[in-house]
């Protein structure tokens, strides 16, 4: 116990336990492999990943880190570091894979000189995602190697040899985490810390950093050869495992969290001893002479593995190739949606092999099933308090007050990612799409040309940065209809807080400019640019109303600061919010704060609506909504 | 010594009631104690008052970080709805254990849904192992409702083969450091209570 109390994910105690997420099981594997440099954008369920490293650089002085504007820019960064020499990182979430995309693509061409590991941590059953998509499809197009881990003590272990693979191939490896490896906590051994003792030089090879076409043939051929060598060695790769059992009636070769469920639930049909199991820790590519062992062994395969059919269609590959007619189950019987369970795994087990079921599950499903009308959705709702609440509330407000004006609908309300996206629900009800980071604008202009508009659009600051400044030049050059709200609370609130270029610091907490959505809007020629405060309710609704009645595009700037930092930098000054009441005399129970705002703070109780103390951070956006004036702040009595 | 079979507990709640950090303190107490141990909880969107649950496992060889349905030892519900929302997660013979705080989803809140009227009798028709506690009022006697999550810890603890030292031990590093005593104390009205049979229950 008084062991664990001191260790850290940077104490160098090797052989010592320690409880992690994988994500810090990630994050220590590659500060025991001495990362120099990670660069990254968070999204769940990747951001811890980065915010351990990040963490842990304060106590390791040979290390740069950053949070980067967007994906792109941290695979750059971490690609660009790789070619000094230095073991570097970059960290993102699936749909971040596609916006690095382009310069990964031709990166993969080009090979690596520091040992560069991409992490990608894909998200099935979207948990908090837009999409479910599979990364290895990428790493399949670009020939990259991907490593995915099964347990904590893997991820850790496999991310620190990635770094060593990758320098010894001369070609950046794909880390697969999925969401259940990624926010699964378990027990990891520690293992020693390396101290780089690397000088960062840059290799100016011109023929090898430059994408000329003349360079670039050279470089696919390059990239061939060195994916045809990894392919042989991924036979004698050491997270490969086969355990082939004599008589085993069925082949199965899984991957990351499907071994994981896999192992269960042999265990639970009582199978156990009649399957042979090819554990993959690298799934592309495969190793072929495992696979050709195991189907040559076993009647038929199955393979287990989240989402798409990687795996499967190498196998498959395989035994075209060999000429074995053997059935290999995969996608038939696990479904390529959402995310694999013990129970997922047991059932393609009981098709596959024809035996019965442990536990009934489809009369358990039958009895939630049967009790869910009774049970009220709890879905995730914006805090109480939330200037995003405010704000899209005031968007509401204004869009109404335009239709009245003007008899004609604002023609789309569009949305983005982020914590605001909660205001697709109602009762803000304010989103009419949202597709992608900082699809908004994008979105807004389209609509907006095609039926000569208005369109709103509305993003967050780190959304804004990330790729919205593109969006808004283009609404500038080509002279849209749309009104775009920036809602600046000058950080990435979710999540977990992380710097972006609206914060005025950076990752490691030194001071940096504060880039001004307003100054960029200005910058870019846009003619209606106004900063307001969403809880002065009122003002904002008419600044957004008359950026709607402005010509061109517009952009409103409202600015406040996430409550949950706000209430943090109370706590440490001793203080706490001021909240409102309700004045019992004047409340006539007409709900129209809660129908209009949905806070959380406000409750209906027996002697009726009520505010919690405890929650309201007196915003006063309910009393500036409240038809009666019947509320108050406890300041003011 | 013989193999310890793999025990499983599903932890359900609302966002911000303190279900991530009662997680970690059990995973703690059971790494403590020398066993192998996955818990798996969702980050994200699901914090912000949406509906939270944990999957926490722990014997001599865990393999997957997920509590399948049917087969949980111990339902640790955090809130009454919570709790009759994931009935179907436990084994036959496993136990309910609630916390008697309603906590209203928004769109009761926005008037769009009803809570159910009688909770307590729905959860008892549906479960006949239940146990309730009303942790909120525990911890506010130990000093601050926010202790709610460790006297919700308290009161399961009878059910989990843990030594009182090594929980107070992992509480001790867990909570913050001038919370502590709140924290041990909230523990003990917990463990005391020895969580009231189902018929003494009145979520509100």
């Amino acid at each position: 116990m008084n062991h664990m109390k001191q260790l850290t994910i940077t104490s160098d105690a090797p052989g010592a336990p320690l409880l992690l997420l994988g994500n810090e099981a990630i994050a220590r594997g590659a500060i025991e492999a001495g990362v120099t440099v990670l660069s990254s954008y968070p999204g769940t369920p990747s951001s811890e990943i980065g915010q351990a490293v990040i963490d842990a650089a304060k106590d390791l002085p040979h290390m740069y880190v950053e949070w980067s504007a967007n994906e792109k820019l941290g695979f750059e960064v971490a690609f660009s570091a790789s070619m000094t020499g230095v073991r570097t990182m970059t960290t993102m979430k699936h749909v971040g894979l596609n916006v690095a995309h382009d310069p990964v693509m031709t990166a993969c061409n080009m090979g690596v000189k520091g040992g560069l590991v991409v992490v990608v941590a894909d998200d099935p059953h979207m948990h908090s995602s837009q999409n479910e998509q599979d990364s290895r499809y990428v790493a399949l197009q670009g020939y990259l190697p991907v490593f995915e881990p099964a347990t904590g003590q893997e991820a850790k272990d496999m991310m620190a040899d990635a770094f060593m693979f990758s320098e010894e191939w001369g070609q950046m490896v794909m880390f697969r985490p999925v969401t259940r490896l990624s926010h699964a906590r378990s027990r990891v051994i520690l293992g020693p810390i390396e101290r780089p003792e690397r000088e960062a030089v840059f290799d100016k090879d011109s023929t090898r950093w430059v994408c000329q076409p003349s360079n670039s043939r050279r470089h696919r051929v390059e990239m061939l050869t060195r994916h045809a060598r990894i392919k042989e060695a991924a036979d004698s790769f050491k997270y490969n495992r086969l355990d082939l059992r004599p008589g085993a009636k069925l082949g199965i070769i899984a991957s990351g969290l499907g071994w994981a469920y896999l192992e269960d639930a042999v265990r639970w049909l009582g199978i156990a001893d009649q399957v042979s199991i090819l554990k993959l820790g690298m799934t592309v590519p495969i190793p072929d002479k495992l696979v050709l062992e195991l189907l040559e062994a076993t009647p038929e395969v199955l393979v287990v593995e989240d989402l798409e059919p990687i795996i499967e269609n190498q196998v498959k590959v395989v035994a075209q190739n060999h000429k074995i007619a053997k059935t290999i189950h995969g996608k038939n019987v696990v479904p390529v949606n959402g995310e694999l369970s013990t129970r997922r795994v047991m059932e393609a087990l009981a098709q596959v092999l024809s035996v019965e079921m442990p536990v009934d599950f489809r009369s358990l499903d039958a009895v939630g099933d049967e009790a869910a009308p009774l049970l009220p959705l709890r879905p995730p709702a914006l805090c109480s308090g939330c200037p995003h609440r405010a704000s899209l509330y005031a968007e509401g407000q204004a869009a109404r007050k335009y239709k009245r004006e003007f008899k004609k609908e604002v023609a789309a309300r569009c949305g983005d990612i982020g914590c605001y996206g909660l205001g697709f629900f109602a009762p803000l009800s304010s989103d009419d799409t949202q597709i992608c980071m900082s699809a908004s604008l994008g979105a807004a202009q389209g609509i907006a040309q095609a039926t000569g508009g208005p369109t709103i659009a509305h993003i967050g600051d780190s959304t804004f940065f990330h790729s919205g400044l593109s969006s808004l030049a283009n609404a500038v050059f080509n002279n849209a209809n749309v009104t775009l709200l920036i809602l600046d609370n000058a950080i990435t609130a979710q999540t977990g807080f992380q710097e972006d270029p609206a914060t005025g610091r950076t990752a490691s907490g030194s001071p940096s400019p504060v880039i001004k959505p307003e100054d960029v809007a200005r910058a870019m020629q846009v003619k209606f640019v106004e900063v307001v405060d969403p809880f002065e309710v009122d003002t904002t609704i008419d600044t957004i109303g008359r950026a709607l009645r402005s010509e061109g595009p517009a952009v409103v700037v409202c600015r406040q600061a996430c409550q949950v930092l706000k209430q943090r930098e109370l706590k440490e000054e001793g203080k706490r919010f001021v909240p409102c009441e309700i004045d019992r005399e004047a409340c006539n129970d007409c709900r129209v704060c809660i129908k209009r705002l949905g806070c959380p703070a406000i409750l209906i109780e027996a002697e009726g609506v009520v505010i919690d103390s405890g929650q309201c951070t007196g915003c006063m956006v309910c009393a500036a909504v409240c038809p009666k004036d019947a509320i108050k702040s406890v300041g003011s009595r | 010594m013989s193999a310890r079979p793999t025990t499983n507990v599903l932890l359900t709640g609302v966002g911000g009631q303190g279900v991530v950090l009662a997680s970690y303190v059990l995973s703690q107490v059971a790494m403590s104690e020398g066993y192998d141990v996955k818990q798996s909880e969702v980050h994200g969107m699901a914090q912000r008052g949406g509906s939270v649950t944990s999957h926490f496992r722990f014997g001599d060889k865990v393999w997957s970080p997920l509590v399948a349905p049917g087969t949980a030892d111990l339902l640790m519900a955090f809130e009454a709805l919570e709790g009759l929302r994931y009935v179907n997660w436990l084994k036959p013979g496993g136990v309910l254990v609630y916390n008697t705080q309603r906590i209203n989803p928004s769109p009761v809140s926005a008037g769009l849904a009803t809570y159910p009227a009688d909770i307590d009798a729905l959860i008892r028709a549906a479960w006949p192992n239940v146990k309730c506690v009303n942790a909120n009022a525990l911890a506010a006697q130990a000093g601050t409702a926010k202790a709610a999550n460790v006297a919700m810890l308290g009161a399961i603890s009878p059910t989990l083969p843990f030594a009182l030292d090594t929980w107070e031990a992992v509480i001790r590093r867990a909570v913050p450091p001038k919370t502590v005593d709140v924290n041990l104390e909230a523990f003990r009205l917990g463990a005391a209570s020895a969580s009231a049979p189902a018929t003494e229950c009145k979520t509100r």
